[in-house]
């Protein structure tokens, strides 16, 4: 039942090509493989976490920035409301000194106006002192010396300020 | 049925050789299936893996993992085919007997005896490589009267090693054919016996795997690598 025979030497040499054979066909490809494999998966890791960590400092930067812009922003507006408050106290004041220019304008106007008016009432007054002089003398002087005469009077009631004709 | 242990013999008479012709018409079997599911693995190799690859990987890196933890990672980069092909060439032994009309070759002393003897010879010869007149010295340790107590041991190494999976194996064999011989219309216990046999196929091919790479891993451990 139990016979040792040639087949023992048959057996190593059938089981060492099947080794040779094996590790030709299929272990050295299934180990490779399994490295390639290996490599990956670690290179994908590797990867992940690369991208990772740029992906938090891309986020830090665009965190910095945005509160920069919001600074900056603020202060935009800050300037804007400065600068708009500055023109409108500007137009105020321009607008104060016109009305100031038109005031005094308008009574330099009035007092002119007054003072041409106060001439020609005194060369009204004038021509009609004469007229009634020369009616009272009844003598005709000279019209030359008679207005002479009458505007010195009129210009010395002024000075003395005779009547209530203020000018 | 014939006659259980009896086995024809192919004499070669010029040069005096007898083969036991079944056995090799099974091993040779057993070959072609072991290639074939390599081939149906490896035609296509994926970087994601499907089908007979991932038997084959699982095969391979659980066997990388057994031996890493016994050997270290260089030891198993030399001897990791060998001992996958071991692993793969046993499994399909032990389990093609289960077929009926076949039988597996683990089941002939000559094909066991065969792989021990393999396996013991590298051991000793990676042993005395590695370690060189140090490995011969560490037989006469602690003192030289154990050399008879280390010489026993390592004879019996190949010979428990073939004897156990040839064991197993045939009687289970037998085993399925008594059953079927005494109860005939009653094949529970037969089923049962199949199944276990499934078992005991996986588990004497992983027993003489594992202890073929206990005994590389002792002798080709050095003493500063066992430190």
């Amino acid at each position: 039942m139990i016979t040792i025979n040639s087949t023992l030497i048959a057996q190593i040499l059938n089981f060492l090509i099947l080794v040779f054979i094996l590790k030709k066909l299929a272990y050295k490809p299934v180990v490779r493989m399994l490295k390639a494999r290996q490599d990956r998966i670690q290179e994908s890791l590797d990867k992940a976490d690369a991208e990772a960590a740029e992906a938090d400092k891309t986020l830090a930067e665009y965190k910095e920035q945005l509160a920069s812009a919001r600074i900056k922003a603020q202060e935009i507006i800050d300037n804007a409301n400065k600068r708009a408050q500055q023109e409108r106290e500007d137009s105020i004041q321009q607008t104060k000194h016109e009305i100031e220019r038109m005031r005094t304008a308008a009574k330099a106007e009035i007092a002119r106006d007054r003072e041409r008016a106060q001439e020609q009432i005194k060369s009204e007054i004038v021509t009609l002192s004469l007229l009634a002089a020369s009616k009272v003398i009844g003598a005709q002087i000279d019209e030359k010396s008679n207005e002479k005469i009458v505007t010195d009077f009129v210009e010395k009631l002024d000075k003395d300020k005779i009547g209530d004709l203020t000018c | 049925m014939h006659e259980i242990g009896v086995r024809e013999v192919m004499q070669v008479e010029s040069l005096g050789l007898n083969f036991n012709i079944e056995t090799l018409e099974m091993t040779w079997l057993v070959m072609a299936i072991v290639i074939l599911i390599a081939w149906l693995a490896t035609r296509n190799l994926k970087m994601v893996p499907t089908g007979w690859q991932n038997v084959l990987e699982i095969a391979i890196t659980g066997l990388h993992g057994q031996m890493d933890g016994m050997m270290g990672k260089k030891n198993r980069q030399l001897l990791a085919p060998f001992i996958v092909s071991l692993f793969l060439f046993l499994l399909v032994s032990n389990l093609i007997g289960l077929v009926p009309t076949l039988a597996s070759p683990t089941n002939d002393l000559n094909t066991t005896l065969g792989l021990a003897l393999l396996v013991i010879v590298m051991v000793h010869a990676l042993g005395l490589q590695r370690r060189g007149l140090e490995y011969i010295g560490h037989f006469f340790k602690p003192t030289p009267v154990f050399v008879v107590i280390n010489v026993i041991e390592e004879i019996a190494k190949p010979i428990t090693l073939a004897f156990r999976l040839f064991g197993n194996i045939l009687a289970g064999e037998i085993l399925i054919i008594i059953l079927l011989e005494i109860a005939k219309w009653w094949i529970i216990p037969s089923v049962c016996w199949l199944a276990f046999s499934i078992f005991i196929g996986c588990i004497q091919a992983f027993v003489f795997t594992m202890l073929s790479t206990a005994y590389f891993s002792i002798s080709m451990k050095t003493p500063e690598e066992e430190e």
